[in-house]
């Protein structure tokens, strides 16, 4: 039952150094800097300059590679498609399919945009990858992020997968007491009739149970909370972070002023 | 010393009629070991609750009479309060697993966290709790890729390593198999013998025979026995009442009704007893 929970890879690398923040800031940073510049190029520039380099400094490319191929480049080529397809606007048609064109324009923005989206999965996963769930929800617990906001998070990420498994039992046991499952849309619409009273208030009763484990755990204690782990925030990631800020700012200051 | 205090504690739930607790007076002495007993819907989770202060502070409701704990009032406290003094582990282990941590030493050292326990501290009792409930080689673990047994002590230990005065288990081996069972046992009975004032719902006879100081019988919200095991699990009071009672005490009153059983000998509760008093009836 011992699943990988969580995009977590535990690698020693530079990226996994830095604190969780300052990852989380470069992911928004690089998402911003996709969407908001002037420049056409900017989220393919990006891409090859700064994920793709970033992804061998974390040691994570293989990790990187096998989900931009399983995920990240199939939904971007399908959003893809559909801009080019649907998108009406520009006059220079290149390309006629019964009544749909894809023009000159409608091209170049469907890539921009499949572009931005790309760049901004990837910068996104690239921090999953490089950052333990834990560490980040202590990070930013200890920032001011309110304990049950970070716990609602966390504890989602690693229950579900339970509660998949749960639901697994529950529908094998309407399997066995006869429940058809297979068959037309509408057998298998109605086989979700009694699966759903155990899986609500079995759900239920255990939310109940679990909120009045962690308060015998102290959860709800107003006194300031300390971490077992210490997560480091060197000079290095504060400059860092700075630095992405004003660039996005920079960013936004030039979108403004070419607009 | 009494550690446990109630006095005519009478308790509803929100939006119900019937008072779940009737009247309850119980005293528990410091270091005892008392195992609560009673069929379904007689009360004994809700008085787990009262003992940790969850009745009324987390479940709202009507609660008279007063319950007094390890020196903490409930009208007089917070919830925060009775869980420093008091650990409540219950039934479903993987509902006590937070579900915020990836490894065992981290979910166990959770509590210590939300009390704000210095990091060093937190260490070096994390450290002694898991080797108090010998569960030291699954400290790298993910708690949901343990079974059933070994979460249980995780939960235990999770709770033990706040350092409670007084442990309120509330059928915490229902959903275990024998092993499981054996294992928590194993590990509440060591605790009993440093001193741990420990309050146990169980359904498991023969185990309560071998360890409780003494047990108490609810029913239908009120107190309807208690006294030493022995006298306890073997009284025709509890026939006919939903009492779960020990197979070895059942045969031998079968036994005693077909006349092979002499009827003033001391009925077995556990099996080494049902042994020995079978034994000599075949010679």
């Amino acid at each position: 039952m011992h699943e990988r929970l969580s995009f977590y890879v535990k690698r020693d690398s530079l990226l996994h150094s830095l604190n969780p923040l300052t990852k989380l800031t470069l992911a928004f940073g690089l998402t911003f800097a996709g969407f908001l510049s002037p420049w056409y190029w900017t989220p393919h520039i990006v891409i090859l300059l700064i994920i793709i380099p970033l992804s061998i400094i974390g040691k994570v490319q293989r990790e990187y590679f096998n989900a931009t191929l399983r995920l990240i480049l199939p939904a971007t080529s399908f959003l893809f498609i559909m801009q080019a397809l649907f998108q009406p606007i520009g006059k220079t048609i290149i390309f006629q399919i019964w009544f749909l064109h894809v023009t000159r324009e409608s091209l170049s923005f469907a890539f921009a945009n499949a572009s931005r989206i790309f760049a901004m999965v990837s910068s996104f996963t690239l921090f999953l990858l490089t950052t333990h769930p834990s560490e980040l929800m202590s990070d930013l617990t200890r920032r001011g992020l309110p304990s049950q906001f970070a716990y609602v998070i966390i504890s989602t990420i690693q229950i579900i997968p339970q509660m998949q498994a749960k639901a697994q039992t529950i529908i094998a046991a309407q399997r066995s007491r006869g429940l058809e499952t297979e068959g037309s849309i509408f057998k298998r619409i109605g086989a979700l009739v009694p699966l759903v009273g155990p899986l609500v208030f079995g759900s239920l009763v255990e939310v109940e149970e679990r909120a009045i484990a962690i308060e015998a755990r102290g959860f709800t204690s107003t006194r300031k909370k300390t971490s077992l782990r210490e997560i480091r925030d060197s000079g290095l990631d504060k400059i860092f972070r700075a630095v992405l800020v004003l660039i996005v700012l920079a960013i936004i200051a030039l979108k403004i002023w070419t607009h | 010393m009494n550690i446990v205090n109630l006095t005519q504690v009478t308790y509803t739930y929100p939006l119900t009629d019937k008072p779940a607790l009737s009247k309850v007076d119980l005293q528990v002495k410091e270091g005892e070991f008392l195992a609560i007993i009673g069929p379904n819907g007689s009360g004994k989770s809700t008085l787990c609750y009262a003992l940790a202060g969850f009745v009324p502070h987390f479940f709202k409701g009507e609660l008279e009479g007063t319950v007094q704990v390890a020196g903490v009032e409930t009208k007089s406290s917070t919830l925060n309060e009775w869980v420093m003094n008091v650990g409540l582990v219950f039934q479903n282990p993987f509902n006590q697993i937070s579900g915020a941590k990836y490894s065992v030493y981290e979910e166990i050292a959770f509590g210590l966290e939300n009390m704000g326990v210095p990091r060093e501290e937190i260490k070096s009792r994390v450290d002694q709790a898991l080797i108090l409930t010998g569960i030291d080689d699954l400290a790298d673990r993910s708690p949901y890729s343990l079974s059933g047994g070994q979460q249980q002590r995780v939960a235990l230990t999770s709770i033990l390593v706040m350092q409670p005065k007084v442990l309120v288990l509330d059928e915490p081996t229902s959903q275990m198999d024998p092993v499981g069972t054996r294992e928590v046992f194993g590990v509440i009975r060591s605790l009993t013998g440093r001193g741990m004032t420990v309050v146990m719902v169980e359904h498991k006879m023969e185990w309560i025979g071998q360890f409780a100081d003494r047990v108490v019988g609810l029913y239908d919200g009120k107190i309807f026995i208690n006294g030493k095991p022995r006298e306890v699990l073997t009284s025709a009071r509890l026939v006919g009442r939903g009492f779960g009672i020990s197979r070895y005490t059942s045969t031998a009153r079968e036994a005693i009704k077909e006349g092979i059983w002499p009827e003033d000998r001391e009925l077995p509760v556990t099996l080494d007893e049902a042994i020995k008093g079978f034994k000599k009836i075949s010679k």
